[in-house]
């Protein structure tokens, strides 16, 4: 009988500091975390009003707040390619995508960057950048999408915050984060150095799986998904020395074992899908 | 007579580029040749790990190939496109559009477009104006649908694939 007062009592616990901290971290994780978060806001106006919660539980909000400022960091070293019809072509492309995703409701941006890097970025809360690079190695417009889908993969799985999360980094909660427009100090804080976050690996997990939602998104959007394979095998090719290919290859798998799991993740289900490459309407950089 | 030998020399040089323009590669598995892209198609033949083909068109999921085990329609991710000697091509190509340096590894001035590394990351500051002018390009759901409509692309229901193991 006394066992289930205590389970109860555990239970009734652990629902009170779900509710409190937006995630169950138990007693003492909790506290060290409180400490450590107004240790480094200590000199902050206002932060001791933070609550501490896990990303995971991060609010909309929140999420965008973080993305906004890493992608205004990321643009910071990479501006815009100065082309408005391609930036409006890549945004039609990738909202079409995000339109099959499970987060269709995000405030989905989609860019092209200059550099002559092969790589292409995603921040929380629905930014997607393509390198020019990138961009003018693409043959058809499918792959494009399957490039920005495998993107729209780590926004909609949540891998940065994850990241952010692993790190020990805790949110700084409320809404005022969020109302802040702009530039915002505290969520740099949270994020390190300017966009350096954008040069750290995710976990391998995460690139398969943002391939494998590449194949699907790319498929329910009815684009050709082997487009998508394509951009993988032709940029397995490039020389592992290759300056274009070096953060790339520094934070993702190398392409062969992509394909490799992509391969047995597809199986046959594949194998009769006919999707569409539009290669005619395919937007070209004029070089 | 010299003359017709140049000349049969000329053609035998151009025989040969035709042959190498042809795409090639390799099995990554054991894997059946089918008569049709499609996998309940006929079985024309069986790929052995390593086995060479030439690659003549895409379609879909399937390649169409020439090789020793036969001819016929491949399932792509069971190839690895291209060789050795070709990669270097490839990758010189690639790296003709995608690479601000030189053979030296200086930067090229004129271009005024670096790679991106860890520092520049690290110290990019943040800059308001281009993400003003990035988010200005938002597509909305509804002209998203208008877009995929022109291209005559339609949406259809697909499950996740299982997580990697």
């Amino acid at each position: 009988m006394k066992s289930i007062y205590l389970v109860i009592f555990i239970l009734v616990q652990s629902i009170v500091s779900t509710t409190v901290f937006g995630f169950d971290f138990g007693d003492e994780l909790g506290k060290a975390l409180k400490e450590n978060v107004q240790k480094k806001l200590g000199d902050n106006p206002g932060a001791t009003a933070n609550v501490v919660s896990g990303l995971i539980g991060t609010s909309q909000e929140e999420e965008i707040a973080i993305g906004k400022q890493i992608a205004g960091n990321l643009l910071g070293a990479s501006p815009l390619v100065k082309d408005d019809k391609l930036q409006k072509y890549v945004n039609n492309v990738g909202r079409w995508l995000a339109n099959q995703s499970e987060r269709p409701d995000l405030p989905w941006h989609f860019a092209v960057i200059e550099s002559k890097d092969i790589n292409a970025f995603a921040a929380p809360g629905g930014y997607v950048f393509v390198t020019r690079g990138l961009y003018q190695a693409l043959p058809n417009e499918a792959a494009l999408a399957g490039v920005l889908a495998h993107e729209i993969g780590h926004v909609i799985r949540k891998h940065h915050l994850k990241i952010l999360q692993q790190s020990s980094w805790v949110d700084l909660g409320g809404q005022a984060l969020a109302r802040q427009v702009g530039n915002n100090e505290k969520v740099q804080q949270l994020i390190g150095s300017g966009a350096e976050i954008m040069s750290r690996s995710l976990d391998k997990n995460a690139e398969f799986e943002a391939d494998g939602i590449a194949i699907v998104l790319s498929t329910r959007a009815g684009y050709d998904p082997f487009s998508f394979v394509e951009v993988l095998q032709n940029i397995g090719h490039i020389a592992n020395d290759d300056n274009s290919v070096a953060m790339l290859f520094k934070t993702h798998p190398h392409p062969d074992v992509r394909l490799e799991k992509l391969s047995i993740a597809m199986a046959s289900d594949f194998d009769s899908v006919k999707g569409l490459t539009l290669d005619n309407r395919f937007y070209r950089i004029k070089p | 007579m010299r003359f017709f030998k140049i000349l049969a020399m000329l053609f035998c040089l151009l025989a040969m580029q035709q042959v190498a323009a042809v795409e090639t590669g390799s099995a990554l598995k054991t894997e059946a040749i089918k008569k049709e892209p499609f996998s309940d198609a006929k079985t024309m033949g069986t790929l052995s790990l390593g086995d060479r083909v030439n690659i003549f068109k895409k379609e879909g999921g399937w390649l169409n190939v020439k090789s020793a085990k036969g001819n016929g329609w491949v399932r792509m991710l069971s190839i690895r496109r291209g060789d050795a000697k070709k990669e270097k091509n490839l990758a010189d190509s690639f790296k003709g559009l995608a690479s601000g340096r030189s053979g030296t590894g200086k930067v090229v001035a004129t271009t005024g477009i670096r790679g991106l590394n860890d520092e520049e990351l690290k110290s990019a500051k943040f800059d308001a104006g281009e993400l003003k002018q990035a988010e200005s390009y938002l597509t909305t759901r509804a002209e998203a649908q208008s877009f995929a409509d022109q291209g005559k692309l339609k949406a259809g229901s697909r499950d996740y694939l299982p997580l990697p193991q």
